[in-house]
């Protein structure tokens, strides 16, 4: 019968994997190696002159699709470091709560002044602990390791390259006007 | 007992369906029984509604919606930039496909061409995507089967071993593990890392010796093979009548493959090989879908070796939400997911140029759910697990 | 009077010793059926998660107890209570040394396969009790298979009281530890009987295989799907229970029992249940489970037939003389 035949080539084979190393890790005790790139929460580093680099300009508020941003802008004012006008940010709220880690509050940023941490928040009792202020958002610029991806790199990694500009031109003008129609369908 | 097949509609007549529960009332001498939306196996949150006589179902009408969110409406209010990850949360076993599918009908809206080297990402990722979901479809096949508590999830846990690999390697390049949002209008957003395509034909290379052990538990093991054969069959002729597609139709007979015959990504310059079976069982269902493995394990590998050099974006990077303004036309682009075709149909214009009028996704799990009523009747609840587990659906990508 | 004292000393002692044998074998279980999965395993709870058991049970009980509104209450709680006392019960016959042994009854096989025969009734009780459908279906099955198992179990089990000519459970292994452990000889209804017995045992201790009346991914989980705390707990004990006493059954019906050289007899008697104990949780770990027609197809087209073809082969051989 084939039966137990079969029954042993299974037998065998979980055998087999019993002696194998466990590729399983006690997650809060062992930490496994996480990519250059992983993204989990988020920080509001610091710029070269240790102020925070944010300047208000409401990129990330505008593309976020869950909308978990909120910030105020600060208006500009002369930098107490460097004394060079410059905006501010008043306030920058970030709940991670509704926070799909999509990463285009990043691939945003031209000032690099948001960026996604490798390490996730603790897990909380309350929402509000999830509600990220200025206070835990430049913490974890301190804190935290800084993931790979910053708006510059991000928007540098797309970006065509420019001797290829003229191949993809009729391409490009698309975007702001209509384009022809699409052959797919007909219309309803 | 004789067994009829009706055709429900999913309201079934004028029945409210939040009436309270005897407002249900079995037919004749039938049990009633309600199988999901809160049951191990429904695969999410799925319901049957079961007439049994004794264990045989005579009838089954399926209900969903118990996982709506709106998706396709709130697409309608996002902009175009911002819909990405959206989606990946709609097939959620198989994100990148999504992905690739939305921004395919944006694409075409826009008449862009994505660079071949973007092709190729996307490729590579879809055909690794696909190993993940199958592996994921044998896992919780294996469950329906055997039993949380005992082989199915012995298997269960291979197979999700090896799926880690997989996500390992998208987290490599994408940042997360699942909702990638690694796809943008125009190409990708991330480039392969140094090193990935070596540590990729590893991984690859792992998970093909591995496939023999899922063969000695599973499609090489009798009672798997009992358990399968000849239960739920379904007709080619059926298939087609409800729009199935994937693996579920190509079990059934019918050699379909966007792949192959549609092609998009880099799959022209691939060589599809298509796995068909006869039988419309749920046996020949495993079978291909065990074969598309071994296929994009092969296809993955040669799309690695093959990949060119060059651009990955032929878009402007994603700035704001606003960059893409349309004012009208249309477009419908699909792609072969894991389980089936996954179909984007976008209407531009509107009252806002940046987001879509209309937005639709065709899933391919929707069509395969269609045909419970037909192949289920007959069978005893243990085969309704079996064949609910071969279909293979999302519930995610069910209801949207 | 002095064996009412010799039988409950014993009993309590032996009783006493299935359970914590019982919840190290849960421990073993859950480390064994990780590394097969390649996972760890507990490790938390005490050192390589030794306490684990324990902490399970501490939790079950803490559960609220939740009984269904129309639930058939007699019945309900009796059904845990009625399912421990029998699969325990059967333990009161089979002999662990020489000595050990609560009760040396000498019709021991009709006792055991009597009152593991009684497992159908809190089985059906905890189904019909619950007044939940997937119960009801759960019940069903569970007492089509229990029936129909019971008579390849019945038909294995005599082939060792023919060969014996013994129905004292004590009587075999004495006869076995004289002669012959009849798994190895007569090899023809020896081995295949024990085959036989160990399918059939693992289909009344519903263990994959053949565990469809609980088949959690069809019918939630089966009797014991409206159970909650204590009586659950009382339902995953008699499960093992049956299992440990099924296993030291096997043990001592077809491997010699506590028959063995070199070390005392109780040492025997434990290796070889404990090592059929952890083959059943080879096998649970390993396959799917059939269906409930497949199952029925096993019984009476195979076990059955086979099992009257092996009774015959071992009367002929008594009567022929192939022992004495």
């Amino acid at each position: 019968m084939g039966y137990f035949n079969d029954t042993a080539k299974a037998l065998r084979t979980t055998m087999v994997n019993a002696f194998r190393e466990p590729v399983t890790q006690e997650f809060p005790l062992v930490i496994r190696p996480r990519a250059e790139r992983f993204r989990a929460s988020f920080a509001l580093p610091d710029d070269e002159h240790g102020e925070v680099a944010c300047i208000g300009c409401l990129a990330c508020e505008r593309i976020c699709p869950s909308r978990v941003i909120k910030m105020k802008s600060g208006g500009k004012k002369d930098s107490p470091v460097t004394g060079k006008k410059r905006a501010y940010i008043d306030e920058f709220v970030l709940d991670l709560s509704a926070c799909i880690g999509c990463e285009l509050c990043v691939q945003v940023c031209n000032s690099d002044a948001i960026v996604m941490v490798r390490q996730p928040e603790v897990p909380a009792f309350a929402r509000e602990d999830l509600v990220l202020d200025m206070e835990k958002l430049r913490a974890n610029a301190k804190l935290k390791t800084a993931s790979w991806g910053t708006g510059t790199r991000l928007q540098e990694m797309q970006e065509p390259p420019k001797a290829e500009k003229p191949a993809v031109a009729k391409a490009s003008p698309a975007t702001e006007t209509a384009p022809a129609p699409a052959p797919a369908k007909e219309t309803v | 007992m004789e067994i009829t097949v009706e055709v429900q509609s999913a309201t079934r007549g004028s029945v409210d369906p939040h009436l309270s529960i005897h407002a249900y009332e079995a037919e004749g001498d039938l049990m009633l029984l309600h199988f999901g939306p809160q049951h191990p196996s429904t695969h999410g949150v799925f319901r049957m509604d079961l007439h049994l006589d004794g264990e045989t179902i005579v009838k089954a009408t399926p209900y969903i919606g118990y996982l709506h969110r709106g998706v396709e409406k709130l697409c309608e209010k996002l902009t175009y930039v911002q819909q990405t990850p959206i989606v990946d949360k709609n097939d959620y076993v198989a994100p990148m496909t999504n992905e690739q599918a939305l921004n395919m009908a944006f694409e075409k809206l826009l008449n862009i061409e994505v660079p071949r080297r973007a092709r190729y990402l996307r490729t590579i990722f879809a055909e690794l995507q696909r190993v993940a979901s199958h592996l994921v479809w044998l896992a919780a096949q294996s469950i329906d089967l055997g039993g949380a508590l005992g082989g199915g999830s012995t298997l269960f846990l291979h197979c999700l071993r090896e799926r880690e690999l997989i996500m390992d390697l998208f987290e490599e390049v994408s940042g997360a593990r699942f909702h990638y949002n690694t796809h943008t209008i125009g190409g990708n957003r991330h480039d392969l890392p140094d090193g990935w395509s070596k540590r990729a034909q590893a991984a690859i290379s792992q998970i093909e010796s591995r496939l023999s052990e899922y063969e000695d538990l599973s499609l090489g093991n009798q009672i798997f093979v009992d358990r399968m054969k000849g239960v739920g069959v379904l007709s080619a002729a059926l298939a087609l009548e409800l729009g199935i597609s994937g693996p579920v139709l190509r079990g059934s007979g019918v050699d379909h493959d966007l792949r192959r015959d549609a092609p998009y990504h880099a799959y022209d310059e691939l060589e599809v090989q298509v796995a068909v079976e006869q039988g419309g069982d749920c046996l020949a269902r495993a079978k291909v879908r065990f074969r598309e493995i071994r296929e994009s394990l092969r296809l993955a590998r040669v799309a690695i070796d093959g990949i060119p050099e060059g651009p990955i974006c032929s878009f402007k990077p994603t700035r704001q939400p606003t960059q893409v303004k349309l004012t009208g036309g249309q477009a419908y682009a699909a792609l072969e997911s894991p389980r089936g075709e996954l179909g984007t149909f976008v209407i531009a214009g509107g009252d806002t140029p940046t987001s879509p009028y209309r937005l639709k996704i065709r899933a391919p799990s929707l069509h395969a759910l269609a045909a419970i009523p037909y192949i289920v009747p007959g069978a005893n609840v243990s085969d309704a697990v079996a064949i609910l587990g071969s279909l293979d659906p999302i519930m995610g990508e069910v209801d949207r | 009077m002095n064996e009412l004292v010799h039988g409950a000393l014993y009993g309590t002692l032996i009783a006493t010793a299935i359970l914590s044998t019982i919840a190290m074998g849960i421990w073993f279980e859950r480390k064994f059926a990780g590394r097969m999965q390649q996972r760890l395993g507990p490790t938390i709870v005490g050192p390589a998660g030794l306490l684990q058991p324990f902490a399970d049970i501490i939790k079950l009980l803490q559960k609220e107890d939740i009984v269904p509104r129309d639930a058939d209450r007699g019945l309900f709680d009796l059904a845990p209570i009625l399912a421990v006392v029998c699969s325990l019960g059967v333990a009161a016959v089979i002999p662990f040394s020489p000595s050990i042994i609560a009760s040396d009854l000498d019709v021991g096989v009709l006792w055991v396969l009597g009152i593991g025969g009684l497992m159908v009734i809190p089985t059906f009780a905890a189904g019909w009790g619950s007044n939940n459908k997937f119960a009801l279906l759960g019940a069903m099955r569970a007492i089509a298979q229990s029936v129909s198992y019971g008579v390849p179990l019945v038909l294995a089990v005599l082939v060792p009281v023919v060969l014996s000519g013994s129905l004292s459970i004590s009587g075999i292994v004495a006869w076995q530890a004289q002669h012959h452990w009849f798994a190895v000889w007569p090899i023809v209804p020896g081995l295949p009987a024990f085959v036989i017995f160990f399918l059939a045992m693992l289909a009344e201790s519903n263990r994959i295989p053949f565990d469809i009346p609980e088949a959690e991914s069809e019918l939630v989980a089966g009797i014991t799907t409206e159970y909650t705390g204590a009586k659950f707990t009382l339902f995953y004990m008699a499960e093992y229970v049956h299992t440990l006493v099924g296993s030291a059954l096997g043990a001592a019906l077809f491997f010699g029992g506590w028959d063995g050289p070199f070390a005392p007899g109780l040492h025997w008697m434990v290796l070889k249940t404990l090592t059929l104990f952890v083959l059943i949780y080879w096998v649970r770990w390993s396959l799917l489970r059939f269906r409930a027609d497949q199952l029925m197809r096993l019984c009476w087209t195979w076990l059955t037939p086979i099992g009257v073809a092996l009774l015959l082969v071992s009367a002929a051989w008594v009567t022929f003389g192939g022992t004495n």
